[in-house]
């Protein structure tokens, strides 16, 4: 009998808690739908590959859902290093940032999150699984974009294509490689598997052999030219580009372990609009958005089971960054960025 | 009405007022000269703050050399410095080689077809020297490069003949860039030569070539040497053609260590590291500009001109007209038609590709179409506000400083001239830099960072040293004569500025204007350095789409930009020429 009012306790103490932070979220949600409709813009800084369409795609949905009318002004990203330096030396400056929202990757956003650069929001209270917040709540997860080696499959002959990352490092490549500006690249093996001290030392090798530097998607169209026979890494978002053009852009695949960025959305501390960013930070985590972001930029999450990323993944050792690597791979990335002779 | 004209004019013949007058004109040019030195000496003064600071702008830190010693005890800084001098003595070479003879061609010799080859000189102005560089790179890399390419197939070479990614390479785009610029400068000097020497050559029966050689380039060696010094000092500061080229292949030169300072493609932003960097542009720079004005002084002595009213006869080539033609024709090719066409080539694929039967069954104007969409309205509307704002304004301060430096009496009226040329000797990269961080540190007292008004200012700037130099002349050429009739019939000095210099000076003034307006319409530079979201151009949207990689687009909207300019400077020269005429008549 005592088991049995213990039992039902238990049982009425959680429906009146479900109930309760039901109640709690439709509030908070509503206080940031009202919120929002009052400020009614959201600048939004994402990936050029995105494009104006799929920016104007996103707000649409996002209206729909939230009954708004929300004007998005969409900052197509030229270089997200850049950007995110520029959020960090305007907040030194003591200048409200330019964008609400940026998506970029798990380590530009760790660079924010460092520098305590996030306006942190308890997205579980508007209903966002725990497991996509990241950075202590300044930032959710939105897909993952891979990283490997990439050539134009018209040009590289077969028996060319490197197998292991080693083979970049071979003499024949001297003076035919490309390297991209997205050194955390190399920062995150150097977190993860490779270390430190290996990465330095492959980096090093790299750029004895004098590759052509510059970013990614200048690289896309060198590498579709010809001018460089093999990117060290490209993100997939240019081989979606590619795809797309119809230009004959592939990964070596048989390149291992592969490197996974996460694009991860995050509303920016000061910025001019907080309602509707953290609103929007929310939808970007529904399963709305994964269909959206895959048709214009060719990402999914990961995470999310039955997703071209998750599917991609699978048998493959992929290489995740962790909130406790932001800081080494902070400072690696710009150590690299020194070596290879961007800076 | 005549009453007070009457007694504004006895009032005018009073010593008393005429000293008044004077206190007036004095009065006017301090506050102009103290305008102008705020103006110009915040941001070279922001340059020089930056460099002894540390950290971020606006946050409050010791004074330190921390920036010079990492700058300068670093042997990369010395290896630049060696990279600018090559790159700007290279292309100072490049043009030259080409702009000598073109401006002897066009001035003193009857080749066909003059009017067009100005139409397209003027038009290889207007191309953007970054579209101009993109389409070199299609023509002149060593791997994909379409005339290396074509050269090693007919001469069956095992490798490719030239190498963009090098000093030279850079050295070529940007000397070929420089011509037209040198052409209209050495242009004037050709016009005024002295043809008895040559024509004493001729009838002595010395040949074309050794006439050219021996009599016209040792007669225009002053004007010469004035451009190289003036396109020395461009060279050091340009910044498109050491990005494109430079960068990706570790060329570094000045203006490039400083722009990758600011905006660094990995780590943050050092802002006292480019102030360390900008310290030596500023010293390279203030000193060329003293040797410029000592080489225009020193030109101005020994330069043999002839009196009033003399018209050089041109030369008749005979057979040589074709060669010479085809000369006109090949740099023509290099410098319009080639990039033009590699442009126009590259908006119709929906990827880069060369050209191949497969290419050309994929042409398509999808690129144009999607134009509105990709780039909005916006930089439109920033980008006319800046062909109107910075002409406007930089000629409004150029005819007051011309009027006080030409027509005034005023003591310091030298130091005002030297004032208005000084933004020439600072780069307009550093010039940006300065206004970035005035803007971003002192933002409660400037509130312009992240506007387009920055860009203005930062434009105003940096062609005021030009728009004075125009002003100057065209002022010079105004007899004194009609003003002081209007002053002694009792109008004020500003009344004889608006009712007599103005009217007469207008032409001048506003071929100036257009001018300033198509240099503020492709500069992308400052615009870059300055950018934020909310002061996009046209400039900026095609630098950007070139980083996303979008190079169809980026063409695309490249051959709309100078079809527009093509289009709206031979309008406006059009109706400047009828308002010539009216001018001339009255």
């Amino acid at each position: 009998m005592k088991r049995f009012s213990l039992l039902l306790m238990a049982s009425l103490w959680g429906l009146w808690s479900m109930g309760g932070s039901a109640y709690a979220a439709a509030s908070k949600l509503d206080e940031l739908i009202a919120g929002a409709k009052k400020e009614g813009v959201i600048e939004f800084y994402g990936p050029s590959t995105l494009g104006p369409e799929g920016a104007q795609a996103l707000i649409a949905g996002f209206n729909k859902r939230h009954g708004l009318n929300v004007k998005l002004n969409y900052s197509p990203s030229g270089n997200m290093t850049r950007d995110t330096a520029k959020v960090v030396g305007l907040s030194a400056s003591g200048q409200p940032p330019e964008w609400d929202i940026m998506v970029v990757t798990d380590a530009h956003h760790g660079s924010l999150w460092l520098r305590k650069l996030h306006k942190p929001f308890d997205y579980a209270s508007v209903g966002v699984a725990k497991d996509r917040t990241e950075y202590d709540n300044g930032t959710i997860s939105v897909a993952n974009q891979f990283a490997l080696p990439a050539y134009n499959k018209k040009i590289l002959p077969a028996n060319d294509v490197p197998k292991k990352w080693e083979d970049l490092l071979d003499p024949k490549w001297k003076g035919k490689l490309g390297v991209i500006n997205s050194t955390h690249h190399w920062g995150r093996l150097a977190a993860g598997p490779w270390g430190e001290e290996k990465t330095i030392d492959f980096v090093k090798k790299l750029s004895a052999q004098q590759p052509i530097l510059t970013r990614a998607g200048e690289m896309a169209q060198r590498l579709i030219l010809g001018e460089v026979l093999v990117s060290a890494t490209l993100q997939d978002s240019q081989l979606h580009e590619a795809k797309e053009s119809g230009a004959p852009l592939v990964f070596a695949e048989q390149v291992q372990p592969v490197i996974s960025p996460e694009y991860h959305v995050g509303v920016l501390k000061n910025a001019p609009h907080p309602n509707v960013g953290h609103l929007f930070v929310a939808y970007m985590a529904s399963a709305d958005v994964q269909s959206i972001w895959e048709k214009y930029t060719g990402h999914t999450s990961a995470y999310v089971p039955g997703t071209t990323a998750y599917k991609f993944a699978q048998g493959k050792q992929v290489v995740y960054m962790k909130q406790d690597q932001a800081a080494k791979v902070d400072k690696i990335s710009r150590q690299i960025g020194k070596i290879l002779g961007f800076d | 009405m005549k009453a007070e004209t009457r007694s504004e004019s006895i009032w005018g013949t009073w010593p008393g007022v005429a000293r008044l007058r004077l206190q007036g004109t004095t009065l006017f040019a301090s506050g102009l000269s103290a305008f102008l030195a705020i103006l110009i000496g915040l941001p070279v003064a922001m340059v020089i703050l930056m460099s002894l600071r540390t950290g971020f702008p606006g946050e409050v830190v010791p004074f330190t050399l921390e920036n010079f010693a990492e700058v300068y005890l670093t042997q990369r800084t010395y290896e630049v410095l060696l990279n600018t001098v090559l790159f700007a003595v290279s292309s100072v070479a490049v043009t030259l080689v080409i702009a000598v003879p073109l401006v002897w061609i066009l001035m003193r010799t009857d080749v066909p077809f003059k009017k067009t080859i100005y139409v397209l000189l003027t038009v290889g102005i207007l191309i953007p020297v970054f579209l101009r560089t993109i389409a070199w790179i299609l023509l002149l890399s060593p791997r994909i490069g379409l005339l290396n390419k074509w050269l090693q197939e007919l001469f069956s070479l095992s490798g490719p003949p030239f190498n963009l990614y090098s000093l030279t390479g850079m050295a070529f785009v940007q000397g070929i860039s420089f011509v037209p610029g040198a052409f209209f400068m050495l242009a004037a000097a050709y016009r005024s030569m002295d043809p008895s020497l040559e024509e004493a050559a001729y009838t002595s029966g010395v040949g074309k070539l050794k006439t050219f050689l021996r009599i016209n380039i040792p007669i225009t060696l002053p004007a010469i040497a004035a451009v190289m010094v003036y396109l020395f000092m461009t060279a050091v500061a340009v910044f498109e053609v050491p990005a494109i080229i430079g960068l990706p292949s570790r060329i570094l030169v000045l203006s490039s260590l400083i722009y990758t300072s600011t905006t660094p493609s990995t780590g943050l932003p050092n802002y006292g590291v480019a102030g360390a960097y900008g310290a030596i542009m500023l010293v390279v720079g203030l000193t060329l500009a003293l040797l410029y004005v000592r080489v225009v002084k020193q030109g101005k002595k020994y330069t043999v001109i002839t009196g009033r009213g003399y018209r050089p006869r041109e030369i008749a080539l005979g057979r040589w007209k074709w060669a010479a033609l085809a000369f006109v024709f090949f740099y023509l090719s290099i410098e319009v038609f080639v990039p033009f066409i590699v442009l126009l080539w590259a908006s119709l694929l929906p990827y880069l590709q060369l050209p191949s039967a497969e290419a050309l069954a994929s042409l398509s104007f999808k690129h144009y179409i999607e134009i509105p969409t990709r780039v909005g309205l916006q930089p439109f509307i920033n980008t006319a506000i800046l062909m109107v704002a910075v002409p406007t304004v930089t000629m409004i301060l150029s005819v007051l400083v011309s009027w006080v430096v030409i027509r005034t009496q005023v003591s310091f009226r030298g130091f005002l001239d030297t004032l208005a040329f000084i933004p020439h000797a600072v780069p307009g990269i550093l010039m940006a830099v300065g206004l970035a961080y005035l803007g971003l540190a002192y933002r409660d007292y400037f509130p312009l960072y992240g506007t387009i008004f920055i860009i203005i200012l930062a434009h105003t700037i940096n062609w005021i040293a030009y728009g004075t130099r125009t002003t100057n002349s065209v002022m010079i050429q105004v007899h004194r004569e009609l003003e002081e009739a209007g002053r002694v019939s009792g109008a004020s000095a500003p009344r004889v500025l608006g009712k007599i210099v103005l009217p007469l000076i207008a032409a001048g003034v506003l071929n100036s204007w257009i001018w300033i307006g198509m240099l503020s319409y492709r500069e992308v530079t400052m615009s870059l350095t300055l950018l934020t979201r909310g002061n996009v151009v046209v400039s900026t949207v095609v630098w950007q789409f070139w980083g996303s990689g979008w190079v169809p687009q980026v063409s695309a909207l490249g051959v709309i930009l100078i079809l527009f300019a093509a289009i709206v400077v031979g309008t406006l020269r059009f109706a400047l020429s009828r308002l010539g005429e009216v001018g001339g008549t009255s």
